[in-house]
């Protein structure tokens, strides 16, 4: 009898050692990976530190950790500095061929007044067309590597859209006179909060092309419209209109419609509008049928 | 990169002359960001699409991959956890839990996958979304849009590999939808997420970088630069 008391004793003495073993390997299995999973997080913050330092393998996981985000963050580091160099060394180069650009232009142009011959005449004016052309071409790298290096610095504010829309038009009349063609525009007291400099320039693009592909005589409006969140420009056009295949190709870079290839322009105009309208956290969309004119419709956060 | 791939999607209901060919060998890529709508009329097969690619329903041959991950090989309980970490979703139908205030609502999922929640992420979501004054309210004390708003958020919380929404603005007017689906897309474009929408709206498919139209379980068309690469 006392020998099964006895036993029973050990066995329950065996299973009770046993499980409070086990329920302290667990314990600190646990707490090793708890600390695993916030190693990670914080190295997914940056902002990863060794906590401990002692014999245990934890503390030489925390170390080696250490190590290698130091390793990739050095060499992501060196990427993201050679990247703005060679940006800067583009945007550097663009903008020092203007000035030799302009030159060329002026001497041509005097040169044309010295009373050439008639195949002199013909030369010049291929000369001084040529010489237009890359100046636009230019133009527009030096408005891509703008957005490149970053220099697109939005600081929206809370303010009234009427007189930036009044500029835009202002800005654009003559070239709406040109072609005889009519704008509209419908806007009353809305706010919304936006960069004025780059939002002109982004909705410049949107209206100098409504302006380029309507043909003479026609007609451009400009409504604005208020949502909860967002105030909606909308710029609706009387032209061309877009495929529906290229609708959503219109913004990507350098992207030109086989349409209107014919017409000058090298792709940037409406991805540099976009990028500035999405960095301010407002968006774009657009509505268009062929022959039926074109809908670009810019929400700004208000 | 591709973060979704569809190959050649089958799912026929009924048989013989009563076939309906849900979806008939479907092919589809979404790049990593992108923010892509479904559009179709009803019985398209743009649900049946939908729910596949969120890995709720089973093709009868073909196989979705998600972030690198063939979502038919897992196991039910493995695809539990794979749509949790991975997959946001947003319905028609808000199903937020009537008893969690906003902010519970949003971080639920988090929590439920047993992780810390991310504060600083959370409160710029809330911001982005327009629901920095509402996070003690419940559910019954917002509009319509302002529940949907919350939905996003919740989807968007778990940081999600993808963005599942089947006509998110089927219970709200055509005003409101523009102005919740814009939040979405400003919201989706800040964290570089990845959206796929279902949505009958024009107006909303114009929102897109690229529109998928599907007809008899057939993609029969749309736009965009990723079909064109």
């Amino acid at each position: 009898m006392e020998k099964i008391a006895i036993l029973l004793v050990v066995i329950v003495a065996i299973i009770s050692t046993w499980l409070i073993g086990k329920w302290y390997y667990e314990r600190k299995i646990s707490r090793i990976l708890n600390r695993l999973s916030e190693m990670i997080e914080s190295a997914k913050n940056g902002q990863f530190r060794e906590s401990t330092y002692d014999e245990s393998k934890l503390s030489a996981v925390e170390s080696k950790m250490r190590q290698y985000l130091l390793e990739s963050g050095t060499s992501k580091e060196q990427l993201s500095k050679e990247r703005d160099e060679i940006k800067t060394l583009i945007s550097d180069i663009a903008h020092q061929t203007k000035t030799p650009i302009a030159n060329i232009m002026l001497y041509g142009q005097l040169l044309d007044e010295e009373g050439l011959s008639m195949n002199g005449k013909t030369y010049i004016n291929q000369l001084n067309h040529q010489t237009t052309k890359l100046s636009f071409l230019v133009q527009a790298l030096v408005n891509s590597s703008r957005l490149e290096t970053g220099i697109i610095h939005v600081t929206p504010k809370q303010q009234l859209l009427k007189p930036l829309l009044q500029d835009i038009i202002q800005d654009l009349r003559p070239i709406f006179n040109e072609k005889q063609q009519r704008i509209d525009l419908q806007c009353g007291i809305e706010q919304a909060s936006f960069d004025y400099k780059w939002t002109k320039e982004a909705l410049l693009n949107i209206v100098d092309n409504a302006n380029k592909y309507t043909k003479e005589a026609g007609k451009i409006t400009i409504k604005v419209l208020e949502y909860d969140s967002f105030c909606r420009i909308d710029i609706q056009d009387s032209g061309i209109g877009i495929k529906e295949s290229e609708i959503n190709k219109i913004f990507i870079r350098f992207f030109r419609s086989k349409e209107v290839y014919h017409m000058e322009g090298v792709g940037i105009g409406l991805f540099l509008t976009r990028e500035i309208i999405m960095r301010q956290g407002g968006y774009i969309k657009v509505a268009s049928k062929p022959n039926q004119g074109s809908l670009f419709s810019v929400f700004l956060p208000k | 990169m591709n973060i979704v791939t569809a190959n050649a999607l089958k799912k026929y209901y009924g048989s013989g002359t009563n076939i309906v060919k849900a979806l008939d060998h479907t092919t589809l890529q979404i790049e990593h960001g992108e923010f892509v709508t479904i559009i179709g009329t009803s019985g398209s097969g743009k649900s049946t699409l939908l729910h596949m690619l969120g890995g709720l329903d089973y093709p009868d041959s073909g196989e979705v991959i998600i972030d690198g991950q063939s979502l038919f090989t897992l196991s039910a309980d493995e695809l539990t956890i794979f749509r949790r970490r991975k997959i946001g979703f947003i319905f028609q139908q808000f199903n937020l839990i009537p008893v969690l205030n906003v902010y519970e609502n949003i971080v639920l999922p988090i929590e439920l996958d047993g992780n810390q929640v991310d504060e600083e992420y959370v409160k710029e979501i809330i911001t982005l979304l327009g629901l920095k004054e509402k996070v003690y309210n419940l559910p019954h004390q917002l509009s319509g849009g302002q529940q949907q708003r919350v939905a996003i958020a919740r989807a968007l919380a778990t940081k999600p590999s993808i963005i599942l929404a089947d006509e998110p603005t089927g219970n709200l007017d055509s005003k409101t939808s523009l102005d919740v689906i814009g939040l979405l897309k400003v919201t989706s474009d800040r964290f570089k997420q990845t959206v796929i929408m279902i949505t009958h709206n024009e107006e909303i498919a114009q929102m897109a970088d690229r529109t998928i139209r599907i007809e008899d379980g057939q993609i029969v068309g749309g736009n965009g630069y990723a079909e064109g690469q």
